[in-house]
């Protein structure tokens, strides 16, 4: 556990320091569109803007990771970047990492306990009363009221490899934050806005209450899951809305390939192929593929999955894709025993080995 | 839909320097065996993705079996430990995912083993005929 810090200062009075005090290219974080309804992830470099900084507002239109991964992936920048990330983000970016599309090297951190987001057409900036129940939420420890079905599952809600985190659960979103600085580059940060000496804050006991109440929530969500999946029939009839648009891997934060293998030549058949399946079969169902683009791309990306919930946001007939990835990612990353989005350091499962491991799937 | 009489179809995913070879030696020692497979060369068991597996499990092929060198024996060394990391994973989603996991089947089979082999394809076959047509042979919608 971390040592929490209380420090004097609410968030605009935490962003306005980063600028005054730590020498910044810019900060990255949520902030409010000219139409007053929605924010988006934004990279801001005037301390001017800041004021339309909401770090917190429970959105998310993309995962940020995604955009933190543009602005590294070629080259680190070249002067230290704050970035706001959720810590479904922030995995998402240690994954990224791994696969060389993302640095982390002059970036500061900066993440926060998340209560979850609401899907992106469910939320504007104008819902006074959906946000004050999401405040009230935060501050008991509880789900809110419609927010993603991930989110209200997901048991990793404290930001894991952050160089500051705001302790934000079980506490009142306008008072001072409460920081702690888990990393090196983060104590520097906090030597440097000279929040060393700062008094010290217990831990809220919420946090414990979301963590029991996401539990149930994730066995629930398993199990009705594998319900729906179970059988041949169940796979068909769960991705039968699915038209094939795709647009679950566009959003999805780990799937980086710029020529996905889905959308290549290997899935232009000669009309030959149509007519031999159709024989086979008495009819066919076009386009074809359609459900090997989920399991494959689950098989590409699954060990990585982070649950942020991105891809069932995007998924225009409902299908509960992520749902459905955060189950069968589980189940395939206890395989082998690995934790997306835990350790920068670990390799990727399908990278290494151990020369006695497994032996159940051989003979 | 479960025709037991129709003829089942194995994929086989065979690397070019253990398990082809000893399939080649069945063959040319004229071992019988089951003519269930349809067998495709990789140069190594870990070229085969779990795409490859996935993709005739839908498209209804009744079993995909992939031979390799032994643990150890690897013609590039490590390759078959990456291999089995890769099928593990294929038959883990294959089982959440409302696929048959028992239809895949992965056999170190090295070159000097023939009769190994042909023992491999007449029990996976078996195997397969137990439990009969892979529900999504017939299935249009998939």
């Amino acid at each position: 556990m971390q040592t929490l810090i209380d420090s004097r200062m609410t968030m605009p009075d935490f962003i306005a320091a980063l600028f005054d005090k730590l020498d910044l290219a810019g900060v990255a974080a949520m902030t409010k569109l000219p139409s007053g309804e929605k924010a988006a992830y934004t990279l801001l470099t005037d301390k001017d803007d800041i004021e339309d900084c909401v770090p917190y507002f429970p959105a998310m239109p993309a995962n940020a990771a995604r955009a933190v991964s543009k602005f590294t992936r070629q080259a680190p920048p070249s002067k230290q970047v704050a970035v706001f990330l959720r810590p479904c983000e922030l995995r998402a970016l240690t994954e990224l990492v791994k696969i060389k599309q993302a640095a982390v090297d002059n970036l500061l951190i900066i993440g926060f306990d998340c209560a979850g987001v609401f899907p992106f057409s469910k939320i504007r900036l104008s819902d006074e009363l959906k946000l004050k129940e999401y405040r009230e939420a935060v501050a008991k420890g509880k789900n809110c009221e419609g927010i993603r079905p991930v989110c209200s599952a997901c048991t990793r809600f404290v930001p894991e490899g952050a160089d500051i985190a705001i302790s934000f659960i079980g506490r009142n979103l306008d008072e001072p934050l409460v920081l702690s600085f888990p990393s090196e580059k983060g104590k520097e940060a906090a030597k440097t806005l000279g929040l060393d000496s700062s008094s010290k804050v217990e831990a809220s006991p919420a946090v414990d209450s979301l963590a029991e109440e996401r539990g149930g929530a994730e066995k629930k969500l398993t199990e009705k899951i594998e319900e729906a999946l179970s059988g041949t029939d169940g796979l068909i009839s769960v991705f039968d809305k699915c038209i094939s648009c795709h647009a679950c891997s566009h959003v999805c934060p780990i799937c980086y390939c710029k020529n996905c293998y889905f959308e290549s030549q290997t899935f232009e058949y000669f009309p030959e192929s149509y007519f031999t399946r159709m024989r086979e079969k008495g009819a066919l169902r076009l386009p074809v593929d359609r459900v090997l683009f989920h399991l494959g791309r689950l098989s590409h990306m699954g060990l990585s999955c982070v649950a942020c919930g991105m891809c069932e946001d995007a998924c225009p007939v409902n299908i509960p894709v992520s749902q459905i990835f955060k189950t069968a990612g589980a189940k395939a990353q206890a395989l082998f025993g690995y934790i997306p989005g835990k350790n920068r350091d670990e390799p990727l499962p399908l990278l290494t080995f151990s020369e006695r491991e497994l032996e159940e799937f051989e003979d | 839909m479960a025709d037991q009489k129709t003829e089942k179809i194995i994929v086989a995913f065979l690397c070019n320097w253990c398990t082809f070879t000893a399939a080649d030696l069945a063959g040319t020692s004229r071992l019988k065996y089951a003519p269930n497979i349809r067998i495709v060369k990789v140069m190594c068991s870990s070229r085969v993705d779990p795409v490859f597996i996935l993709k005739p499990l839908l498209d209804g092929a009744d079993g995909v079996l992939i031979g390799g060198c032994a643990p150890g024996d690897c013609h590039y060394s490590k390759g078959t430990f990456y291999a089995r990391r890769k099928i593990a994973l294929a038959k883990t989603l294959a089982g959440s995912m409302g696929l048959d996991p028992r239809r895949i089947r992965l056999s170190w089979i090295p070159a000097s083993e023939g009769p190994r082999f042909a023992r491999v394809v007449n029990e996976f076959t078996k195997q397969i005929e137990a439990l009969g047509d892979n529900p999504a042979k017939r299935e249009v919608y998939i």
